[in-house]
């Protein structure tokens, strides 16, 4: 089986939670009983450092988005009294360096870094969050039929995907945006979500099959529970660990490419900030002011390094199994 | 063995038809037509001349069935925005450059991302396993273009080690301007096998068949060289056909910055051109180098593995 880094950093065995549902579920209408396995996984977890690290720095970089820009034209955070509009054009202002006026600095418009960076996070992450969430939708109802049908029908939805993954990523995203005609936030999404939907779909094939000859499956068969019954009751719930993984290790590559799309001049474009365009906009005068191209590359990097280690540290404690082999 | 080599190469024709249908649907969504958006006032008798010799008054099945036939004849077709060039001259200029980056981007990765692994597995929790997977964490997180403008950034301006720009002419020269973006491509690959190199190594490691070899007094060396390191370069193996993928992405990007005029580059300029021709020869292109590279690491898996055979 070909394997992209996303697959390959999953568990291959599904995770704990088939097992531990299935002792509660003696009979299938019964409620799942989910919490132990969640708190268990959420004090190993809480035990990985550098994923507690991770996360920590992940939601303080998604408050620093959402939270300065609308704080940011209250007087008095810093030392000045100025409001600081993010597409505000000030050439009076233009590269003044670091201060506590501009802990981030400018750029060659005299605009402030800070309040920009946050602004481009903005559309930057909600890309991100936007795109996932669409490639888990597709993936989860892709896969699930696929996986959940089996047989030729399984076999010919494979196939397919098999010559959808043959498509090089970032062309089809780009053809994706010729066809949309523009390049703003929708278009972007759509995009990266057609461009990458595939692994998503695999997974959750591949999960829905190893859970489908589970014991509790059969014996909800046997006691004679609809498919759709049997699908939403028994398989997808027990997906979710696997799914909100998936979220950590689709960010990444949506947000990365985003920037990449953004930074040749296919995606967002300036003056709308986003980490991509705001890269775009340092590359002319990096040899003199590399921190203006450098400050949104560094906010990409850290986010997508700690949506690595979050999806790590998610991954060991949801099957402890992986721990010691990761 | 035999049979399951026929019926994997034999697999991939449909498959490649499907990829070129895709695509080719997918260009034909696109507004817009290359002949529309000439400054000139083109006489309409000239659009309909031009569109009958690119067949655009056919229906699309035509077409479709024109482009496969020009595709299994290596013929892609003219460009249509530059007129004296055909896409195949495009390819021809640009793609030894872009294949050169790309086989020296997974040479960096092979020499260097290979035995960190292998290192980092043999001394787990060490200080070089520490730094190896930090790195890594690093080249996985970091965009390669910010990695290509630090370097052309601090070696290439401030210590004026290396050119910023250009590529060597022919395929075989080699010069300092290969040696950046080689590496700024690179890096993401090489953060890859590291980890997953480590990651086999340390599966392999805990297997019964290791502990028995070391039971049975076989010495360490031979442990490692003869059971443990030929069963953990299988997914090195096997990862190189989806990293191809994030290679030739990268490659987009790279030239784009490095100027170098490979296949990247005219791609991004085709696509504001709405020169059709050039993006769809080049999306067919290298998805057909990908497919390509599916079946040879299929086959290559099952050499090394033989479990894999039945079941495909």
């Amino acid at each position: 089986m070909a394997v992209d880094r996303r697959e390959a950093a999953l568990p291959t065995a599904p995770p704990a939670v088939g097992a531990g549902a299935a002792v509660e579920e003696g009979t299938a209408g019964a409620p799942v009983a989910q919490t132990s396995l969640w708190r268990d996984a959420w004090h190993r977890y809480l035990r990985n450092k550098a994923a507690v690290a991770a996360a920590a720095v992940f939601i303080l970089m998604v408050l620093y988005c959402l939270i300065i820009p609308g704080f940011w034209k209250i007087p008095g955070i810093w030392t000045s009294l100025k409001d600081y509009d993010p597409n505000e054009v000030d050439f009076s202002q233009s590269y003044v360096g670091f201060s506590l006026d501009h802990p981030l600095s400018t750029d060659k418009f005299g605009r402030d870094l800070f309040a920009r960076t946050a602004v481009g996070g903005q559309i930057s992450i909600a890309i991100g969050f936007a795109a996932t969430f669409f490639i888990l939708v597709i993936g989860v109802v892709y896969g699930s039929i696929s996986g959940f049908l089996g047989g030729k029908v399984d076999n010919a939805m494979m196939r397919f995907l098999d010559a959808l993954y043959g498509l090089p990523y970032l062309p089809f995203a780009i053809i994706t945006l010729a066809i949309i005609g523009s390049q703003n936030f929708l278009a972007m999404t759509i995009a990266l979500t057609i461009a990458s939907w595939f692994t998503a779909a695999r997974i959750v094939r591949g999960q829905v099959i190893t859970l489908k000859e589970n014991d509790y499956v059969r014996a909800a068969k046997a006691v004679g529970a609809r498919w759709y019954r049997i699908l939403a009751r028994h398989l997808l719930p027990n997906t979710l660990g696997v799914l909100i993984i998936a979220i950590f290790l689709e960010l990444p590559g949506v947000v990365l490419g985003e920037a990449f799309l953004s930074f040749i001049g296919l995606g967002i474009n300036p003056p709308t900030a986003s980490w991509g365009s705001m890269a775009q906009d340092g590359r002319e005068a990096y040899r003199l002011h590399p921190e203006v191209l450098f400050i949104p590359c560094l906010a990409i990097a850290t986010l997508v390094m700690c949506a690595n280690f979050i999806a790590d540290g998610m991954r060991d404690a949801l099957d402890p199994r992986t721990r010691e082999t990761g | 063995m035999t049979t399951f080599i026929i019926r994997r190469v034999v697999w991939t024709i449909p498959v490649i038809l499907l990829v070129i249908l895709m695509t080719f649907l997918m260009m034909k969504q696109i507004k817009g037509n290359p002949f529309r958006h000439t400054e000139r006032n083109v006489p309409a008798s000239i659009q309909r001349n031009l569109e009958r010799k690119f067949h655009l008054d056919r229906p699309w099945y035509v077409q479709y069935a024109y482009y496969v036939k020009g595709v299994f004849t290596l013929d892609l077709g003219p460009s249509m925005s530059q007129r004296s060039r055909t896409v195949n001259d495009i390819v021809r200029d640009g793609f030894p450059r872009s294949l050169k980056l790309g086989l020296l981007a997974y040479l960096w990765a092979i020499v260097f991302g290979v035995p960190a692994g292998i290192l980092a597995a043999l001394r787990p929790n060490s200080i070089f396993d520490y730094f190896a997977m930090l790195f890594s964490s690093i080249g996985f997180a970091l965009p390669s273009f910010f990695v290509a403008t630090l370097l052309i950034y601090y070696v290439s301006v401030r210590a004026g080690l290396v050119p910023t720009s250009g590529w060597p002419a022919s395929f075989w020269s080699f010069d300092s301007r290969v040696i950046l973006p080689s590496f700024a491509l690179g890096l993401f690959p090489m953060a890859y096998f590291a980890r997953l190199v480590r990651g086999a190594m340390l599966e392999t490691m805990q297997q019964d068949y290791v502990r028995t070899a070391k039971a049975k007094g076989l010495r360490y060396r031979r442990v490692i060289g003869l059971h443990v390191l030929r069963n953990s370069l299988i997914p090195a193996v096997t990862a190189t056909a989806p990293l191809l993928g994030l290679i030739i992405t990268g490659t987009f990007v790279i030239e784009f910055i490095f100027s170098i005029p490979g296949i990247g580059r005219y791609f991004i300029n085709s696509v504001s051109n709405r020169d059709y021709s050039v993006v769809l020869g080049i999306t067919v292109l290298t998805s057909i180098i990908i497919v390509i590279a599916n079946l040879f690491v299929d086959i290559m898996y099952g050499v090394l593995d033989p479990r894999t055979r039945e079941a495909r």
